[in-house]
């Protein structure tokens, strides 16, 4: 390891403040993804891997990710909930990674609701 | 690099590794992974977390959501539930102890929400093994504007204006230290970080080192800058393993990255820190000591002058500060002065960080801003008192320290105010105390402590300290003596002035505090051999029997109960209580508070198991005896105290006529207390064998109406009054005198003496019943007024946990569908044509901490409301009415209207012809006070009459011996108190039976079977 | 007369001594070296009686009189042979007022020995500490390494016996 001088201190506050930001302070966004056996069989896996990438990749630290069981619509599977703070939230269904990515860029970072892909408005039913 | 979804910060302090969290933590990284969610979460071990009293605990971000009290057990629950279903486990949540409030979020749980995090900013929120998680917190910034951009005396001047001041215990302005040694002279000097925490209750120092090393690495790197020094030590307890573990993985890791060792931050300053293990000796804790034992040597203080600031460690130049200050001096470099000086008080500045410790719901790690009061910290951070016992002082500084006692509750924590109370703010601990807590006894052993650790050096710290506890020992173990307080304040004096270091010139300071906030408990040890907390076990033979005001001999009726032997037990209680029978269904039994059984599940249920004795046992024969001596014995008043008084007088022989105002005898007992909590019939009985013992008992007699106060005068040698507290005070409101406003105890007695009237609805309290107070009168009101078919409501000022009435009534009451509003004070009555139709409340809220350790109400404003009633009762007090005793008497009658004793009397009144008793000398109490006191009277009464004949002092005829069985259940399973059976509540509000309808033999002989025989001497 | 080595083999096999003789000669020479060479001898032997004392004292050149009256100041330092289980009772101010007390006479009742003393089949030895800084889970024993929380009297005896 390298011996660090003051502009490293700063490189490495800043990486690693990104990677714990979820441990701190408010969030914008909320994201359920529903991982009930039938969301898991359908695919809530690599939808949950997908999202994951993207937060990565886009380097937001304000989203924040959480799971829940089935909604109890598993013909739907798989499916999750944004729900921007303060906005009704959104279930989307039948999501795979390419919806997935697209709800990332469109709706979570620019608040474009995905219109076709929705199934639901309003408090989730868990 | 990955990012993960989800955090899970899992305690890793001392307190949760004893609790199992490495297990839990194991568990938990195998069902993650078994899961496939080791991508998804991450686990982090952090350092303490604080709340240790419930750990292991962790926490889950980015939710915030707390766990506490997790087993491995729970794990796959857990897993399962939380983390991949996104369903948090209730269960595991935090529950408020005082209400059972599910609280999920850490933030929101009060011990969290009303602290300020400063000096534990990363306290369970980084991992302190990982030094990058330290700087992501702005770590090491301030070093690095320490190193970059100022000077020393930069340095210097921005401590001095922050106000840190060494959170050592000392309070020495930290910046001033720094001034000093950076003054000095010299090609070495050192910085060393102070770890040896060694008073007992205090861990916050360890705490820090767990959570937070990196912060005192460096904190120890700017002071070098600051003084010019190139080398440091640590010198840590060798007690804290984990600390010095923590501490050496940041060391190397600070090296690796170049902020420790040479040309650090290639800024040409070069500092390098060492660890230096103590090997466990308190003294070291002192500046010089500890530089002593660096050296290598026995650990014993030095005389200064020299200051370590000039002649330190091998005689170098020499800072040193404890590890809490020097964690704060990197946010102040970082931060500024100003940010630092804006919180705290006038001189003491920031915040300070308390260990909470002892009886106190949550024991823990606080932090809080400097000036904070004692209650906020005990109260609303700590949650209060477990087990609804009462708080009776907080101990500061360990044995350096000194009590806050409850009536300074509302005192703002620092330096000063500490120490003006005889305390001092010392590192940080800060230990609870409820009411069983013996000051003597703590006296003791912290004076057992400073004697165990003084060096010796000095001569009267090493046999001063010895000779002070033998003091104390001796007034523990029942050898006190009349000057042994003054003898302990003096050499207290002497030792404080004589010694060279901190220990020996604060050794005393316990007991000086103790004596000056509780010298009238020394005074109880050291007279009556009695420890009134029930802790010194040589003064007593059961805790139980130690707590009741006239020593029952509970540890042998409970025994002889156990082997069925009911009759035999009936003869023990009859020789310490003629109302047995009574006080077994309304004693406030103080003895089960104090019961040892408590610590394992719940207390014996002695006042069921007494009751039970006296409906199971064949009652004992009366015997009486002749009355031959000459002198005559009046007692005015035939309640519990004046009956007691007349039996013990007339088994001495003596004749004993007693004049009572109402139609009846028992007093409060048959007047006050509502026959469904004491049939007539039993207490007829009890007060008819005190008949049958010869005492006359002239009822419908009022002294000064019926009889004259002068013709008592005359015609008695001795007189006993105790008539007792019989008059409601008054609300002081508007309206107060309207029809259907009554007082408590004024409509109890009216019910008690027109019960038929009142039954028969020839008179009403209407069909909506407000009654005020929180007293048991208040309760027995309400409880008779439901029974009479009223709506009730009784508002109450405090909260339920502040009513001084017994939880089983309060229980009862609400059983009986009694609404009682908490927060609620009356304001005034409303009537129309002189009848109450009204009353006018104002809500409360919690205010300042009144004498008792209670929130002192204060009005809500804009609150008020009215309620529609047809009566109010007014239950908030009572007090004695003296006016029967003409002022030539020469009785002195206080502003309470009680009797004053004479100097160092038990019962005689200035007047040496009177005694008196009960409630009329305490104010309203419970009927085994007022049996207390009569016993009391009786002997204060028959000494005086035989110390002025010349004759020797009575002597007790020689009880029957009755063998006491030992035996104990090795089965000593948890098993709760058993539950009185109890009248349906259907039945109860339409008449006046009995409530309780008292143990099953099998219940009973169960019950005493769980005592443990605290009295036994194995 | 026996020599120091020959005293000490009596107690201690070849290779501890070796292994102190290691010790000592890394601190040889170090300012304030004694105190760290104690605790790791002590770690290694398990007790310091006055022959390795003697060991020390000569390997770092100091005086017998010095060694002796550092291992007599800290409490951390013993010169008698240990049980093979300490147990060690907390009586820190936040346990002592839990019930540490009460425990730590039932424990004296239980093992019949004093503070300090080692059963005779050398299966616990028994000690007070002031404050583990545990105060949280008062009153504590702990036994080894092993913290053992909240101990009420009647579980006393299951805790100790699983102890051998």
């Amino acid at each position: 390891m390298a011996k660090l001088k003051i502009d490293d201190l700063k490189k490495i506050k800043e990486r690693v403040q990104a990677e714990n930001a979820l441990r701190e302070g408010d969030r914008r966004v909320r994201v359920t993804v529903h991982m009930g056996t039938c969301g898991i069989a359908a695919g809530a896996r690599s939808v949950m891997n997908t999202l994951m990438d993207e937060i990565d990749e886009s380097k937001v630290s304000d989203v924040m990710v959480t799971t829940s069981g089935c909604m109890g619509l598993c013909s739907r599977e798989p499916e999750i909930t944004v729900e921007i703070l303060g906005q009704d939230p959104i279930v989307y269904e039948n999501v795979n990674e390419n919806k997935m990515r697209q709800i990332f860029k469109r709706h979570i970072l620019q608040g474009e609701i995905q219109t076709p892909f929705v199934l639901a408005r309003g408090k989730e039913q868990a | 690099m990955k990012a993960f979804r989800s955090h899970i910060l899992i305690c890793g302090g001392t307190g949760c590794h004893a609790t199992g969290s490495i297990k839990v933590k194991q568990t938990l990284a195998a069902e993650l992974a078994k899961q496939g969610l080791s991508e998804e979460i991450r686990l982090v071990e952090t350092g303490c977390n604080g709340f240790c009293a419930l750990g292991p605990v962790m926490v889950t971000y980015p939710e915030g959501l707390m766990y506490v009290e997790v087993k491995s057990e729970d794990i796959p629950e857990l897993v399962e539930e939380h983390f991949l279903k996104g369903r948090p486990l209730e269960r595991l949540f935090y529950k408020e102890a005082a209400t059972e409030t599910v609280i999920p979020e850490m933030r929101e749980i009060p011990f969290f929400s009303n602290q300020k995090l400063w000096v534990l900013k990363n306290k369970g929120l980084i991992d302190p093994e990982i030094i990058d998680e330290y700087i992501a917190r702005d770590g090491y910034a301030g070093m690095a504007k320490a190193l970059t951009e100022m000077t020393p005396s930069d340095i210097v001047k921005t401590m001095l204006d922050s106000g840190l001041r060494g959170r050592g215990g000392a309070g020495f302005p930290t910046g001033l230290k720094s001034k000093f040694a950076s003054q000095t002279e010299s090609d070495i000097k050192y910085v060393l970080c102070n770890a040896d925490e060694g008073d007992p209750g205090a861990f916050m120092d360890r705490s820090i080192l767990e959570a937070d090393p990196h912060a005192v690495l460096e904190g120890m790197v700017i002071a070098a800058k600051a003084i010019g020094a190139g080398r440091g030590y640590i010198y840590c307890r060798a007690e804290y393993p984990l600390a010095i573990r923590r501490l050496s993985i940041a060391i190397e890791q600070a090296k690796e990255y170049g902020l420790m060792g040479e040309n650090i931050l290639d800024t040409g300053f070069s500092f390098d820190v060492e660890i230096y293990q103590g090997a466990g000796a308190f003294v070291c804790g002192e500046e010089t000591a500890l530089m002593t034992s660096i050296e290598g040597k026995r650990g014993t203080p030095r005389p200064r002058p020299p200051f370590p600031a000039v002649a330190g460690l091998w005689k170098k130049p020499s800072i040193l500060n404890n590890v809490e200050t020097l964690a704060n001096v990197g946010q102040i470099i970082h931060k500024g002065s100003d940010w630092f000086s804006s919180i705290g008080s006038e001189r003491s500045k920031g915040t300070k960080v308390f260990a909470l410790t002892g009886d106190v719901n949550n024991v823990g790690l606080v932090e809080v801003p400097m000036g904070t009061t004692l209650g906020t910290i005990v109260y609303e951070i700590g949650g209060g008192i477990p087990g609804g016992k009462n708080f009776k002082a907080a101990q500061l500084g360990g044995p350096s320290g000194g009590m806050i006692p409850v009536e300074h509750l509302n005192t703002p924590v620092d330096f000063e105010t500490v120490a003006e109370l005889g305390a001092i703010m010392g590192s940080g601990g800060m230990i609870v105390m409820n009411e069983d807590m013996c000051p003597v006894d703590m006296a003791r052993f912290f004076m057992d402590f400073c004697q165990d650790e003084s060096c010796g050096k000095c001569v009267p710290c090493r046999e001063g300290t010895k000779r002070m506890l033998e003091i104390l020992t001796d007034i523990c173990e029942g050898r006190g003596k009349e000057g042994d307080i003054e003898k302990l304040e003096e050499m207290a004096g002497i030792i404080k002035d004589a010694s060279l270091c901190g220990l020996g010139q604060t050794a005393p300071n316990p007991v000086l505090s103790t004596i000056r906030y509780f010298r009238n408990e020394y005074e109880i040890h050291i007279r009556d051999k009695h420890c009134p907390a029930g802790v010194c076990a040589s003064l007593f033979k059961s805790p139980c029997q130690n707590a009741c005001p006239v020593g029952m001999d509970v540890p042998s009726y409970l025994a002889l109960v156990h082997a069925g032997r009911f009759d035999d037990a009936y003869k023990v209680l009859l020789r310490t209580n003629p109302f047995p029978a009574i006080c077994g269904r309304v004693c406030d039994h103080k003895c089960q508070s104090k019961c040892r059984r408590a610590q394992s599940d719940e207390p014996i249920a002695i006042k069921f198991i007494k009751r039970f004795i006296t409906d199971n046992g064949l009652k004992p024969a009366v015997q009486a005896v002749p009355a031959t001596r000459k002198e005559k014995i009046a007692v005015i008043g035939a309640g519990p105290s004046g009956l007691t008084a007349a039996r013990d007088l007339a088994l001495r022989g003596y004749k004993v006529t007693v004049y009572e105002e109402l139609p009846e005898p028992g007093g409060m007992m048959r007047y006050g207390i509502p026959s469904y909590r004491l049939p007539r019939d039993i207490m007829d009985g009890e007060i008819n064998d005190i008949r049958a013992l010869g005492v006359e008992i002239i009822c419908n007699t009022r002294v000064g109406r019926e009889i004259s106060f002068g013709k008592i005068y005359e015609s008695f040698d001795y007189v006993y009054l105790a008539p007792g507290a019989h008059k409601s005070q008054r609300m002081g409101v508007e309206g107060e005198d309207s029809d259907g406003v009554y007082g408590g105890v004024e409509f109890l007695r009216d019910f008690n003496l027109n019960e038929e009237d009142w039954i028969g609805r020839q008179k009403s309290l209407g069909s909506r019943v407000a009654v005020i107070g929180g007293g048991n009168s208040a309760i027995d009101a309400a409880r008779v007024a439901v029974r009479l078919g009223a709506d009730v409501t009784i508002l109450y000022r405090r909260t339920r946990e502040d009513m001084p009435a017994a939880e089983e009534e309060i229980v009862a009451a609400e059983h009986e569908g009694i609404k009682i509003e908490y927060f609620v004070a009356p304001l005034s009555i409303k009537s129309e044509g002189g009848k109450v139709n009204g009353i006018t409340c104002v809500r409360m809220k919690p205010g300042d901490f009144d004498r008792s350790g209670r929130r002192r109400p204060v009005p809500v404003e804009g609150s008020e409301f009215t309620l529609t009633v047809d009566s109010v009762i007014s239950a908030i007090g009572q007090e004695p009415d003296p006016g029967f005793v003409p002022e030539y008497s020469g009785i002195s009658i206080n502003k309470w209207s009680c009797f004053d004793l004479a100097e160092g009397r038990k019962a005689e009144t200035t007047n040496p012809k009177f005694y008196a008793g009960g409630d009329a000398v305490t104010g309203p109490w419970t009927v085994i006070g007022a049996i207390q006191a009569g016993h009391l009277a009786a002997n204060e009464i028959d000494e005086a009459i035989r110390a002025k004949n010349g004759e020797p002092p009575w002597e007790a005829p020689a009880e029957e011996t009755i063998d006491i069985p030992f035996e104990i259940d090795e089965d000593s399973d948890e098993q709760p108190q058993a539950a009185m059976p109890e009248l349906d509540n259907a039945k109860r509000v339409v008449n006046f039976a009995e409530v309780e309808l008292g143990y099953s033999i099998e219940t009973a002989i169960k019950e005493a079977s769980r005592c443990l025989r605290c009295d036994a001497e194995i | 007369m026996k020599s120091n080595y020959e005293t000490l083999l009596e107690e201690f096999s070849s290779e501890q001594i070796q292994e102190l003789d290691g010790i000592i000669t890394a601190y040889k020479g170090k300012e304030g070296g004694l105190i760290p060479v104690l605790e790791k001898a002590q770690e290694l032997l398990g007790f310091l009686p006055v022959p390795i004392q003697q060991r020390i004292g000569e390997g770092l050149n100091l005086p017998l009189s010095q060694v002796y009256g550092v291992v007599t100041f800290y409490s951390f330092f013993t010169m008698k042979p240990r049980g093979r289980n300490t147990v060690r009772i907390c009586l820190g101010t936040a346990c002592y007022v839990r019930g540490g007390k009460k425990l730590a006479e039932d424990i004296k009742n239980n093992l019949k020995l004093k503070e300090g003393e080692t059963t005779p089949d050398r299966r616990y030895t028994f000690e007070s500490v002031h404050c583990l800084g545990a105060c949280g889970l008062g009153p504590v024993i702990v036994i080894n390494d092993n913290v053992h929380g909240r101990v009420k009297p009647d579980k006393l005896k299951n805790i100790l016996e699983q102890y051998h």
